[in-house]
This record gives structure tokens, C-alpha cells and sequence, in this order.
């Protein structure tokens, strides 16, 4: 034991991060498992974890993919390392391309996990602001049984700040529907006087437009759309109530915001 | 029921081997060594625990079968034994047959208790009874069946070292065939791929047992697969030992 304990304290010179070079492909490690390849992915894991925790190794995230790749051939059911693997290239790297990749990967191998699009949708809708791409990892995330009701959720809000605005408002309408929960379909309602904001808003604004080409100016108030037949009626808002005008901006909006209904 | 006889006396001889306590020992060591691993990671610690338990009875077991099995036959030469029970009324496929059926049975027993310790790890940190994980022992029991088989085919002419390390092939060549399956889809066909296609059929996949990853994950594993792999591990292990028994039966031990 004082022996151990006197070799323990000799300095060795130790390279940061050298043991990495030694792992070799997923495919050909797995025929060297000898049938107990889950147990290694599991191994690799928890290394893996110990190892894009150490500081130490400036370039621990070069082989990123490389280390998730592994675990995935090995195990390609175990969730975690996709989930986890993700977070570290988000967080720590920035790299949410990469991220997206991980996670495409776990769900190509795992279709029925609508874990991965789900938090693919959301590192797209956070750290991209790519709400196309959010909206479509959505939309894979609720096609997949047993996923959660918020999907269906997110996949409305994302079309609506893509600007696919019928999309977000046939998927609010089925929100507002099928829910029995007071405070979801309170939710949906909210987005729902939102979106036919947004769409109204369109419409009377593409009206102004032509007016001032008929007439040389902004009409004076709403009304003039229609007496002038550019529009055969003024549209109202969700609560049936009128939109607000201005006419020197030509800007239209609710009487209320939705949040304040 | 002379095979019986012979199968309970090899049993009584097995369990007092002290090499199976030692593997138990280690067996038991390895499956709770699973809760240490399981506190290094990140999500999951049930699966780490279930993964690292099961290969520890499938690892455990081989060792188990392969060790005891190579020397049973063997022993009986070595001490002169098996001249005494040759000499009563008993064939020799009976004293093949009751060896191996008593080393199975010695098997079953250690699973059993193996099986026990790991059953209690999982109920200590999910508070349920994971029943389903008993399907993946069952089938790392038709393995060691077949295991044991081997090592019963070379205990009868080899000694028990190179029985051991014929076995041990065995199990790792058994754990490796599929492989050549990725090997036969990139040949062009041919002679070399006909033969080479003889040959992977030929060859043992211990891989059919492996329903390990599938009850973790508690994906569905096909029935036809259950029941196949069962017949094929059961047909596998009489054919090996029809073989040990042809040449047990031209041995001359005078």
C-alpha cells in the first residue's frame, strides 16, 4: 500500500484526451463484442460522459459524432446518448447542425420515439429561430403515437411564426376541439383571434394597397374599403369585434392583444 | 433411469466444486457492480443496471459450463472411475447423457440464483418485479445448454485445458458468425460465396439466444423467433451430442 501510495503521487505526463484515437469504428466494434455489445455502449457512454466533462482536452468535441456514432451502432435503441449527445453539442459546442444530426440519427434508427423531433423542433425553434424547420420536426414529433400533447401545441406555433398561417390555424382549431381542458382551449382560443388577426390583418392590408392605387391615398378610415368596393365586406376580429385603423401608418390591429382577452 | 441416477451424481459432484462458488461469487460481484456503473451515467440508471446484470448470467454461465463441463468426463478417465461404472450395466451414451443432463441441471440452479440477485437489484430501484426480464435468461439457458453440449463433446477425447479453449472458440466463433452474413452480402456470387454460405450455416450463432438488448429496450421479439430459436439451440446440442456420443463409444480406455 505505501508503495501504491508513493507511485500515486510521481507526476506522469498524461496527453489530454489520447485514449480517443483508439476507438475504432461502431460497425466492426460490434462484431468484436462477442454479443454483449449493449454493455459496451453503455461503457462508451458513461466515458463519454467523464470525457466531454473534462476541461482539460481543448478538443474534446472533434470526434462528437464520432463517439455518439459508436454508441449507436452498438445499442441503437438507447435513447439517452442521442438525447444527451444533442444537449452537449448545443450547449457546449453551439453546433445545433450537429445537434439536429444526433438527433436525426436516433430516430431514424428509432421511429417510434417522438423524443428525438421533438427536441430537434425545439433547438430549431430556440437556437435557429428556423420555424420551417421547427414546424416539420414538429409535425414528425405528433404523427408519432404516444407523443405529447404539447407537440400538436408547438407545431401550431411554429406554422404561425413560419407564416403558414393555415396551417397553424386548422391545427389551433383542432386544439381548440378536441381539448376538454378550460385552460387549453383557453389557450387555443388566444391563438386562434392571433392567427385570424394575422390573416385578416393580410387581407386589409392588400385592400389599402389597392385603394391608394385607385385613389392616390390612404383610406381615412375602413369603411372607405368598402363603400369604394375594393372589399365587398370589412372582416372582424376572432370576438367579432371591429379592427383598429390608422391611417397615417396604415397599420391594423385588435382591440386587445390575445394574451389580454 | 440410469441416466437419472448418473445426472444426480453429477449434479451432488458439480455443487461441490469450489471453481462454480468462485464463478458465483464473481457472477453475484459483477450484477452488483451494475449499481456502481449505473451512478456514472446521465438518464437511465435501470437500463445500465439490466444490461450490465443480464451479460453478467450470460457471461458467468458460459464460464460456469464451459469450466465444469470440460472436466466431467475427463475426471472419470483420469481417476480410473469410469472403468468401474463401464463395467456395470450401463451403456455409454447413458453415462454421456447423464452427465451432460446433470450439468444442465447444475446450470439451471445457478441461473436460478443468479437470476435471483439480479431480480432483487431491479425490484431496489424501480420497486416492481420485472418478470419479462426472465425471457432473456431462459434464453441465455439454451445457450449454456448448447454450451454445455460442446463441452461435453470435448471432455470425451480431449483434456480438460484444450477442451476448455475448443469450447471457448466455440462460444466466441458461435458470438461472431453473423458477421459473415455482412462478409456474404458484398461477395459477388459464386463458388467462394456458395461455400461460404455453407459454412455460415454450418457454424453456431449463439446470437439467436442473444434477446438481451430486446427485453431492456422491452421491444416485441417475434414468436416465431422465440420458438425457433429454442428448436434450434435444443437440435444443435443433440446433434453435438450425438457426436460426442460416436466418440465416446469408439474410445478404448484399457
Amino acid at each position: 500500500m505505501g508503495l501504491k501510495t508513493r507511485l500515486d503521487r510521481i507526476p506522469r505526463r498524461k496527453i489530454p484526451g489520447s485514449s480517443i484515437i483508439y476507438i475504432p469504428s461502431g460497425k466492426y466494434l460490434k462484431m468484436a463484442t462477442f454479443g454483449y455489445s449493449s454493455v459496451l455502449a453503455d461503457i462508451i457512454y458513461i466515458w463519454a460522459i467523464q470525457y466531454y466533462g473534462n476541461t482539460a482536452i481543448e478538443d474534446r468535441y472533434t470526434h462528437l459524432i464520432h463517439i455518439f456514432s459508436i454508441i449507436s451502432e452498438l445499442d441503437p435503441s438507447y435513447i439517452d446518448p442521442y438525447v444527451v449527445g444533442a444537449l452537449i453539442a448545443v450547449e457546449d459546442t453551439r453546433d445545433v447542425a450537429l445537434a439536429l444530426k444526433i438527433l436525426d440519427m436516433g430516430l431514424a434508427k428509432n421511429p417510434g420515439q417522438w423524443i428525438f423531433p421533438l427536441e430537434a423542433g425545439h433547438y430549431a425553434q430556440l437556437y435557429l429561430k428556423d420555424y420551417a424547420l421547427a414546424k416539420e420536426y414538429y409535425r414528425k414529433t405528433m404523427n408519432i403515437p404516444g407523443s405529447p400533447a404539447i407537440a400538436r401545441r408547438l407545431y401550431a406555433a411554429s406554422a404561425f411564426k413560419a407564416n403558414d398561417l393555415t396551417a397553424a390555424w386548422e391545427t389551433w382549431l383542432e386544439v381548440f376541439q378536441a381539448s376538454a381542458d378550460p385552460q387549453i382551449r383557453k389557450i387555443a382560443s388566444n391563438h386562434l383571434y392571433e392567427v385570424k388577426a394575422a390573416i385578416d390583418a393580410g387581407t386589409i392590408r392588400d385592400a389599402v394597397a389597392r385603394y391608394r392605387a385607385k385613389s392616390g391615398r390612404n383610406p381615412a378610415a375602413l369603411e372607405d374599403l368598402v363603400r369604394s368596393g375594393v372589399l365587398a365586406r370589412l372582416p372582424k376580429d376572432y370576438d367579432e369585434k371591429d379592427y383598429l385603423y390608422d391611417p397615417a401608418t396604415g397599420q391594423i390591429k385588435t382591440q386587445v392583444a390575445p394574451w389580454k382577452r | 433411469m440410469t441416466i437419472t441416477v448418473i445426472a444426480r451424481n453429477t449434479f451432488k459432484e458439480a455443487v461441490r466444486d469450489r471453481v462454480l462458488y468462485l464463478l458465483l461469487f464473481f457472477a453475484a460481484v459483477s450484477i452488483l457492480f451494475a449499481r456502481v456503473l449505473a451512478l456514472l451515467t446521465v438518464g437511465d440508471r435501470v437500463k445500465i443496471i439490466e444490461d450490465v446484470g443480464l451479460a453478467s448470467i450470460s457471461l458467468f454461465g458460459a464460464l460456469m459450463a464451459i469450466l465444469i463441463g470440460t472436466g466431467l468426463v475427463y475426471k472419470e478417465i483420469e481417476k480410473r472411475t469410469i472403468f468401474t461404472l463401464l463395467a456395470k450395466p450401463l451403456r455409454r451414451h447413458e453415462f454421456l447423457l447423464g452427465k451432460f443432463l446433470g450439468l444442465v441441471l447444475t446450470l439451471a440452479v445457478l441461473l436460478a440464483a443468479m437470476s435471483l440477485i439480479f431480480l432483487a437489484l431491479v425490484l431496489a430501484h424501480t420497486g416492481t418485479l420485472e418478470w419479462n426480464l426472465l425471457l432473456a435468461v431462459v434464453y441465455i439457458f439454451f445457450e449454456l445448454v448448447l454450451i454445455t453440449a460442446v463441452a461435453i463433446l470435448f471432455s470425451s477425447f480431449s483434456t480438460p485445458i484444450l477442451s476448455s479453449l475448443f469450447a471457448l472458440a466455440f462460444y466466441l466463433i458461435g458470438h461472431f458468425s453473423w458477421s459473415l452474413e455482412t462478409l456474404l452480402k458484398k461477395l459477388p456470387s459464386g463458388a467462394t460465396r456458395t461455400f461460404l454460405r455453407f459454412v455460415y450455416t454450418l457454424l453456431p450463432d449463439l446470437e439467436n439466444f442473444n434477446i438481451r438488448s430486446e427485453v431492456v429496450h422491452q421491444l416485441p421479439v417475434a414468436g416465431a423467433h422465440l420458438l425457433y430459436s429454442a428448436a434450434y439451440g435444443l437440435v444443435y446440442a443433440a446433434f453435438i451430442l450425438g457426436l460426442a456420443i460416436v466418440i465416446f463409444r469408439r474410445r478404448d480406455f484399457i
